[in-house]
């Protein structure tokens, strides 16, 4: 048995009114016929790499993660206690990373991984997505990037690359809030903060190819870490504050980094 | 061009979940000599065991993120490919930390840094050599 990962506060309580909320308002045709149609043929088993590499485990099975949290959440309508939750958080955020290969096996279809998803926003609810999570969702919320980059370090760094890599490349700029760009390229926040020099090659690539480019100096940070943990809300605020950057300036197409 | 063996991972948000695999494919080929993909792969391939926010985690599930990495670590080691091309920042840290853990004798790169190696440029562009 992993040890475990989530929660190690000794907080005992559990809204279960929002979960029932939650689970109402989840319950719409699909997640109905889903829980509802799985026959459990196990198809979906050979499928996941965390069942192949636990020696197929049961446990790993997706049809079983999903009956074990969410489904497990609809059998007690609500009802369950912070130790029961707190299980299901160590399935929907550590036994699973969401990919969807399982959806490729079933015969039915069922979108498996976002009934996890499901799973994981009712754990955010009751505070019990992991920490490391926690820290990038109050970044997102503070300066509209997980790495808490100030808007002057961004611009900077972009500035202090182009300066370099005009040397290799004649004329090389990386436009900030260029207006009319046809394309507005967004970075993952490690970029800034750790690879500076991941920023320089996409922009000689961008400058060789001669294209119309610009970076925003606000609305530059393409991850969504608040969608993996399960927050609905700042997930929404970081993607529109990229949507924002791309119609303030007039951009043609939202470019995402590797 | 890259010469020795190269292998190429499909992060989920660009092959399954963005059906790109096909391009991502074609690039890779404009870059290499000896193209090697990995068993099952494409739309099928194998998520790096890494996503879904699970390298942000963090250490208090690095243990069980490389333990479930085996299969990917696996598919990479049975294509004796020396470099993976990694177009996710995502996946490449993982793939970094599976190199370590597996001891996988590869580097993982993404795109961005080996074109502008090997791209054509204008001459324009290109800086006069000083005389001195």
């Amino acid at each position: 048995m992993a040890e475990a990962a989530v929660d190690t506060t000794e907080d005992q309580t559990v809204d279960t009114k929002v979960i029932k909320e939650r689970l109402d308002l989840l319950k719409g045709g699909r997640f109905k016929m889903w829980l509802e149609i799985c026959a459990h043929c196990g198809l979906c088993a050979d499928s996941c790499f965390f069942y192949l590499a636990h020696d197929k485990d049961p446990k790993y099975m997706p049809s079983h993660k999903v009956m074990k949290t969410l489904g497990e959440l609809y059998d007690k309508k609500g009802e369950v206690d912070r130790a029961t939750l707190k299980e299901m958080a160590e399935v929907v955020y550590g036994d699973c990373t969401a990919c969807r290969r399982c959806s490729m096996f079933c015969p039915f279809g069922i979108d498996i991984a976002t009934m996890i998803a499901a799973g994981r926003g009712i754990c955010c609810s009751q505070d019990l997505h992991p920490d490391g999570l926690k820290a990038a969702i109050q970044n997102y919320k503070d300066t509209g990037n997980q790495m808490a980059m100030s808007s002057e370090d961004f611009v900077e760094t972009c500035e202090w690359m182009a300066e370099e890599t005009e040397e290799e490349l004649k004329g090389l700029e990386i436009p900030i809030d260029k207006q009319g760009a046809r394309i507005m390229y967004t970075v993952n926040a490690r970029e800034p903060k750790f690879y500076p020099q991941d920023i320089a090659e996409a922009a000689m690539i961008f400058h060789a190819a001669r294209e119309n480019w610009t970076m925003p100096s606000n609305g530059w940070d393409d991850t969504n870490l608040a969608m993996f943990a399960g927050d609905g809300k700042t997930m929404t605020a970081q993607v529109k504050l990229v949507y924002d950057a791309a119609e303030r300036l007039g951009a043609e197409n939202i470019g995402i980094t590797e | 061009m890259l010469t020795e063996p190269v292998t190429y991972q499909d992060p989920c948000n660009i092959s399954r979940n963005g059906g790109l695999a096909k391009q991502g494919r074609e690039l890779v080929k404009a870059l290499c000599t000896d193209f090697r993909d990995m068993r099952d792969n494409g739309d099928y391939n194998h998520c790096c065991g890494g996503g879904g926010g699970y390298i942000p985690m963090g250490p208090p599930f690095k243990r069980r993120r490389m333990e479930s990495g085996r299969v990917k670590a696996e598919q990479i080691r049975e294509t004796g490919a020396k470099t993976v091309i990694v177009p996710c920042h995502n996946c490449i840290d993982q793939i970094r930390d599976l190199n370590k853990e597996y001891d996988l004798g590869i580097k993982a790169v993404h795109f961005k840094t080996i074109i502008p190696h090997m791209m054509i440029i204008p001459d324009d562009m290109k800086h006069e050599e000083e005389s001195e």
